[in-house]
């Protein structure tokens, strides 16, 4: 396999690329968890608003990536900074959806306790409802970074960083006899970076999801 | 005001003052042109146990919710210890009053010392004080704190748990105490022991404490004192336990008391109120001649045999002590043991399925008091009838507001 021979020998630079990669997609997914769970702490005892949010976060979802970038550059110009916006916009749906649905199924003879024992509704929701909502948010999350893994590739033509980068260059020189094999590599590369985030995931839950509520 | 006042509760001179004040309070939920609590006003004294009961959807529950704030009272007024607290801050007031509802709500996510120590922690005690504190009250519910402690809620069983939620009601010592039917969901053996346990240490505490229940049975064994809400979402009666039962004002609380009023009355009186019987006793190592002779001098059939403690062992009879294989193991196994606490109800009860037909009557480290056989419940069943009488005829309208009674004597003849 020419790949492998590629990987091997390129395998600095690949790495480098990596890492950029990784980079910005959690720079993205951290500002997109914090956007998207505010979005379903203020929106989801309403049912109306709640709905409102999850019909758009999914409208953006449906945007192709590659025109979503392409109009970036009217507004950013090239670089990271259209792409991780868009990166943002993308991660809202899952992200959105699970805080929503996570707070919502918190249960209510909890929080009346909470309440109850004199929270204000901030200590209720900071104490109680967000720590037990937390495995389903973190879920969504997780859910966010596989698509923005992948959909990051598709920014390198408006000049992002990243294994797009690589496959960029290679889909350009098709037919030179390293334009395979490169393309092949730091594809196989995002799906390592993807699994490598997976088991971030798993390490951030065994961390920070609460003993008594782990099943 | 002052009208209200009047009518609020007749108290005689012996009742306690109010902790808790209720004034026409009213809650009409929005889109529902009914009120779902109809201009309720009640006294709730200090340091008594207040039952509101009814049927579902009476306004027993909404009205509860509103002593705390929990549900906002569309007009009234109430009062905590003579203060308006219609409109003070909310989350301060339920620091100073325990809640406990049925579904308990602990924080899975929480220890069991965390979740006690809730209130404590949100009114900035230092860490020392909540746990020192913690431990107490674990140990106060029957928990033992060194294994309980780090525990989740989801380790315990229904009964602990709402062991916990009573705890943890009672962590930053509120003089007032809610508690929307604590053992609703628990099984009937567990309930039971929970009510015992819950009123002992009520004899304690001596809290203030509104507690909802639809079954009478369980508000006529907890509640010093009884509303009836009735299909109107007002209370038809607030009384005591034995004035409902003997004297219901009006049809309806007539039938929510319901038949089997007398066997009811049986749950008012508790063991350690009436005079135990003797029964013939004898030290469980005493040699068979002397235990014949006793038995041949006394006038029953069985002899009671205690161990050295004064604890009950077996009932022996003539046949018994007469085999020729008699060792002190035999005869018959005492059961049918109850504590002074427990209602001649439940002393009744244990008497049917004893062997001897008496329900033996020790003391909280087992030494053997006396026994309640079935002429010390008649006994107590005709005192009671006895006192009832004497108090309807003193306050013929004891506890009813005065339109209530027009209704009930309107009703009756």
């Amino acid at each position: 396999m020419g790949a492998i021979e590629y990987a091997i020998d390129n395998w600095g630079r690949l790495l480098e690329f990596a890492l950029q990669h990784m980079g910005f997609v959690l720079l993205s997914i951290i500002i997109a968890t914090l956007i998207g769970v505010s979005l379903g702490v203020l929106t989801y005892q309403r049912p109306g608003a709640a709905s409102l949010v999850i019909a758009v976060a999914a409208t953006i979802l449906t945007i192709p990536s590659f025109a979503l970038f392409g109009l970036g550059i009217a507004f950013f110009g090239i670089g990271n900074t259209g792409p991780v916006i868009g990166l943002i916009l993308y991660s809202q749906l899952p992200i959105v959806r699970n805080t929503i649905t996570g707070l919502q199924e918190v249960d209510a003879a909890v929080v009346e306790s909470a309440r109850g024992m004199g929270m204000s509704r901030w200590q209720s929701l900071l104490r109680i409802e967000l720590p037990l909502a937390w495995p389903v948010v973190l879920a969504g999350v997780r859910v966010a970074t596989l698509i923005v893994t992948s959909i990051f590739a598709i920014a390198a033509y408006v000049g992002a960083s990243g294994l797009g980068q690589e496959i960029d260059r290679g889909l350009s020189n098709l037919g030179a006899a390293w334009a395979f094999d490169t393309v092949l590599a730091a594809t196989v590369a995002i799906v390592v970076v993807a699994l490598v985030l997976d088991l971030l995931y798993t390490l951030i839950g065994k961390l920070t999801i609460p003993r008594g509520v782990r099943s | 005001m002052t009208d209200t006042e009047e009518t609020a509760m007749p108290a005689s001179e012996s009742d306690p003052p109010a902790m808790i004040r209720l004034e026409e309070l009213t809650k009409v939920y929005p889109g529902s042109e009914e009120p779902a609590v109809d201009a309720v006003t009640m006294d709730i004294p200090e340091g008594e146990i207040v039952v509101l009961v009814g049927p579902s959807g009476c306004g027993k529950t909404t009205t509860l919710k509103m002593i705390n704030r929990i549900v906002e009272p569309t007009s009234g007024r109430i009062r905590l210890e003579g203060e308006d607290v219609t409109n003070v801050d909310p989350d301060r007031l339920r620091r100073r009053i325990g809640y406990v509802i049925q579904q308990v709500g602990l924080f899975p996510h929480r220890t069991i010392a965390q979740n006690v120590g809730t209130v404590p922690k949100l009114l900035g005690w230092d860490k020392q004080a909540i746990e020192q504190r913690t431990d107490e009250l674990l140990e106060l519910v029957g928990m033992d704190p060194a294994t309980y402690r780090s525990r989740f809620p989801k380790e315990l069983s229904g009964g602990q748990r709402q062991r916990v939620g009573v705890a943890r009601a009672m962590a930053a010592d509120p003089p007032v105490m809610l508690m929307d039917e604590p053992f609703g969901a628990i099984d009937p053996i567990t309930r039971d022991r929970l009510q015992n346990e819950f009123l002992r240490l009520q004899e304690d505490i001596e809290k203030t404490i509104v507690f909802v229940t639809h079954d009478i049975d369980e508000a006529i064994k907890m509640g010093d004192r009884i509303a009836i809400f009735g299909n109107d979402h007002r209370i038809q009666q607030y009384d005591t336990p034995e004035m409902l039962l003997s004297n219901p004002v009006n049809e309806f609380v007539d039938a929510f008391t319901g038949t089997g009023a007398s066997l009811k009355r049986l749950n008012l009186t508790r063991v350690r109120d009436v005079a135990l019987s003797d029964w013939p006793t004898a030290a469980a190592d005493s040699p068979r001649e002397e235990l014949q002779r006793q038995l041949g001098e006394a006038e029953h059939s069985f002899l009671l045999l205690l161990d050295r403690g004064q604890r009950p062992l077996r009932w022996v009879s003539e046949r018994d002590l007469a085999r020729p294989d008699w060792t002190p193991r035999g005869g018959l196994k005492v059961r049918a043991v109850v504590e002074p606490h427990v209602t001649l109800h439940d002393a009744l009860d244990e008497m049917l399925t004893s062997n001897v037909g008496v329900a033996t009557v020790v003391d909280e480290r087992g030494s053997y008091q006396g026994v309640v056989d079935i002429d010390t419940v008649m006994t107590a069943v005709n005192a009671m009838r006895a006192e009832t009488r004497e108090r309807v005829r003193v306050a013929p309208w004891h506890g009813v507001a005065a339109s209530d009674v027009a209704d009930a004597s309107e009703a009756r003849s």
